[in-house]
């Protein structure tokens, strides 16, 4: 934070040199959002543009994945993890006008139960009670301490209406944050203008036009042909090199959450047996899929655990070395032989191309995946998510912090491990570091039980104008964070 | 006449009604459930049959068919799922793009086909007609989509003359909706500009066989005096009929070109509904797709009786 407020008092200082500083910015993304209310609407496309740009919950999280203060200047928790005590911002307004108190946050959290239906109203089950205690205090009681339920108010769930600004939330977005949607057009652009009356610091950029490409070749392009200024995550890595050559440009590689996951059904037949999960894990030699599905780009994780997460460990990546020897072996343990898999893969760039790597290498030991390639999202989620009709999938999985949700046994990957769902509850409930501990322990239970094939962690690359300064490297949270970019 | 006239209209009505029911058909039988899709991986079974529910996705097909066919008789294409906007706005926005670009380049087709067509006819058997010739070979043989791309690299990428892609309203700014509006009407012009070359060198080739030109030339006129004076009208015909043809398959390359140059027309608008199961907003697409083809040959009949007065009693 410091270092952007540095970076934009430089700027500043070079444009009274002379010239007009340039502050509207054009950022070229791939996801349209389809609407503006994220309340009844899935999908990462709405949070990117609005959450802490034109929404704002109590915290947000820094581009490192550490909990913020927003709205809420401070806060302190009782002793036993229950009682959420939190010191309001004062003079807050929404671009409404109307004013944002204590009153608003009992207002907004009480109206995700029963309002929401996307984005994860789940996440504030903990919530017991909400008092207002004085226009800038309000007291939040957990009915059982959990770890998660702050971290999860940084994201969509914790956004603070106002009673007067959600008669259309799809087509009106009225928040307390720094811009306002000035217009939008599916699948075209989404324009945001500063908000006159922010009540924290305004930013550098005054309008910000975010503009939805359906290619990302023609993505690129309007950046190489200076029609927009910055490309936030970039999907097909192969259009990356180009512009690291290119002194007109930067690039900026950083983590994601999404774990490219090569799933199993762990309830269906070919793969209820754990030595046969186990062979899938042996027969892929996971750095040749990066390679080929992603230009190298990436990491390798071997676990449902990206490094920003303090449970990560490093050490399960080679849990499973290559070794198609092994993999026959624990087949032939398994009395399995010349199994044929529904392997059904989403029609994303990706999936396609790690697929049939996957493909090759499972042939070498004897499985052969039969492809098919369905519509995403209409038809995968159909078929694969909800009704559970496949052996083997490839998708990449992009919540943060989503191992505990793979692990329920009605979750499409059918993994049903008594010990792994005990030990994720417990870690919400303890103590910070037997919580780093738990998580630890149950989601390296996960790759040791093969629950999936976590092939790698996709990255967080964006391109910019080389001029462009504090732009966003990580993807923490889903929001496309735009105070801090300063040129 | 009068009486040809309403069975014409009896026919277009006839099939506009056909076509609402195979789209509708066609889309109810289309996997995927649109309410899934807006609640996302995190829905559960409950919510997604209320979101069904909600959506009025529960009810008979005939009973949704005959709601929004009602509804669209008088105009109303009903609310999109997924922008809860009203679709009819949403329609002609993005058909006003598609027809802008359409239109501009049937002009530049024409521009360049009508006298390339007819030049490499008079010149035909020069040296200098045959390259002529062949150029808009080539022209035919490059697919749309890949002029575009060439079109891009070398004036947006390398040159940076032009923007790569993007829409500009000409209300808000006319020199850049000009600079927006270029590369991707070239690029969906350059075949159709190269197909109806050789179909204006053929006609125009035809017609110089004719009787009345020779007499026209036995008069005492020249060559191009006679074409333009006597030819030109003649050879007209064949080339409108082609033309009208390909507005309609001009629409269908506007999709592929919209993408290329991310145009918010009713092609990306079309994708966009059908990957979200935005269902009432495809079909209200659609028919609009199937009433401006049928227009359009409706008016391309209507200018043969213009141009070649030979036609007026057939029809």
């Amino acid at each position: 934070m410091l270092a952007s407020l540095g970076l934009v008092g430089c700027s500043v200082g070079t444009a009274s040199t002379g010239t007009e500083p340039d502050t509207s910015l054009t950022v070229g993304l791939l996801a349209t959002p389809g609407n503006l209310d994220y309340t009844t609407t899935a999908g990462a496309a709405i949070p990117q543009a609005l959450l802490y740009n034109v929404y704002e919950g109590l915290v947000k999280l820094d581009n490192d994945g550490t909990i913020m203060p927003l709205l809420a200047k401070s806060w302190t928790v009782s002793g036993d993890g229950l009682v959420y005590d939190f010191q309001l911002n004062e003079g807050v307004t929404f671009s409404d006008g109307s004013p944002f108190t204590a009153a608003s946050v009992k207002f907004s959290l009480e109206r995700v139960k029963d309002n929401w239906s996307a984005n994860g109203p789940a996440y504030l089950d903990p919530i017991a009670q909400i008092e207002v205690v004085s226009d800038s205090q309000v007291r939040i009681t957990l009915s059982k301490p959990s770890n998660s339920w702050l971290f999860n108010m940084s994201g969509p769930v914790g956004t603070m209406f106002t009673e007067s600004g959600i008669a259309d939330l799809a087509t009106d977005a009225v928040g307390t944050g720094p811009y306002t949607v000035s217009s939008f057009k599916t699948g075209d652009s989404l324009v945001l203008a500063t908000n006159a009356d922010y009540w924290g610091e305004a930013p550098y950029m005054s309008d910000v036009t975010l503009r939805y490409f359906t290619d990302a070749t023609a993505q690129t392009n309007a950046l190489l042909s200076g029609d927009i200024s910055l490309i936030s995550g970039i999907s097909q890595f192969q259009l990356v090199d180009q512009f690291k050559s290119n002194a007109d440009f930067q690039v900026l590689e950083g983590a994601s959450t999404g774990e490219v996951t090569l799933s199993m059904n762990n309830a269906g037949a070919a793969f209820s047996d754990v030595r046969v999960r186990q062979a899938v894990m042996y027969a892929i030699d996971r750095q040749a899929v990066l390679d080929t599905a992603n230009s190298g780009y990436g990491l390798l994780i071997g676990s449902m655990v990206p490094p920003t997460d303090l449970w990560y460990d490093a050490s399960l990546a080679d849990l499973y070395p290559y070794d198609p020897d092994k993999a026959i072996e624990l087949l032939d343990q398994a009395g399995v032989s010349d199994l044929s898999v529904a392997f059904k893969i989403p029609n994303l760039p990706y999936a396609v191309a790690g697929a049939q790597v996957v493909k090759d290498q499972l042939d070498k030991v004897g499985i052969t995946a039969n492809v098919t390639v369905l519509e995403f999202p209409a038809v995968w989620l159909d078929e694969v998510f909800a009704n559970h009709d496949y052996d083997m999938s490839l998708i990449m999985h992009s919540e943060p912090r989503d191992a505990t949700s793979f692990a329920v046994p009605s979750y499409y990957a059918g993994y049903d491990s008594p010990e792994v769902i005990a030990k994720f509850a417990q870690a919400d409930a303890a103590d910070a570091a037997t919580h780093v501990e738990l998580m630890r322990e149950a989601t390296r239970t996960m790759t040791e039980e093969a629950a999936a094939n976590w092939l790698y962690l996709q990255p967080a690359i964006s391109l910019a104008d080389a001029d462009l300064l504090g732009v966003p490297k990580n993807t923490p949270s889903l929001a496309l964070d735009l105070s801090t970019i300063a040129r | 006449m009068v009486l040809v006239v309403l069975r014409r209209i009896g026919l277009f009505a006839a099939t506009v009604v056909v076509a609402s029911i195979v789209t509708f058909l066609m889309l109810s039988i289309l996997p995927g459930n649109a309410a899934r899709i807006a609640l996302g991986v995190q829905a559960t079974e409950a919510d997604v049959a209320a979101q069904t529910k909600a959506m009025g996705l529960d009810r008979p097909a005939v009973v949704r068919y005959l709601d929004w066919f009602g509804h669209v008789l008088v105009g109303d294409f009903g609310t999109s799922t997924v922008s809860r906007r009203a679709i009819g706005p949403e329609i002609t926005d993005a058909l006003g793009i598609t027809v802008i670009l359409v239109l501009t380049s049937v002009v530049l087709a024409l521009l360049f086909a009508v006298p390339f067509g007819i030049l490499s006819a008079v010149r035909q058997r020069k040296p200098d007609g045959a390259i002529l010739s062949g150029i808009s070979q080539i022209g035919v043989a490059v697919p749309g989509f890949l002029a575009g791309m060439l079109l891009v690299t070398v004036f947006a990428v390398t040159l940076r003359w032009l923007p790569a892609g993007g829409w500009v309203d000409p209300g808000d700014d006319l020199g850049g909706f000009l600079q927006h509006l270029i590369l991707p009407a070239i690029a969906l012009g350059s075949v159709q500009g190269a197909v109806l070359s050789r179909y204006v060198r053929s006609s125009v080739l035809e017609v110089t066989r004719e009787d009345f030109i020779r007499t026209a030339r036995a008069k005492g006129l020249g060559v191009g005096r006679a074409l333009f004076r006597h030819g030109l009208r003649n050879a007209a015909v064949p080339v409108m009929t082609v033309l009208g043809l390909q507005i309609a398959s001009l629409l269908v390359g506007a999709v592929v070109i919209e993408r290329v140059f991310s145009l918010p027309g009713l092609g990306s608008l079309l994708l966009d509904k059908v990957a979200l199961r935005d269902l009432p907003a495809v079909q209200g697409i659609v028919l609009v797709l199937v009433v401006f083809v049928l227009l359009l040959n409706f008016l391309v009949d209507l200018a043969f009786t213009v141009i070649d007065p030979r036609l007026r009693s057939a029809s």
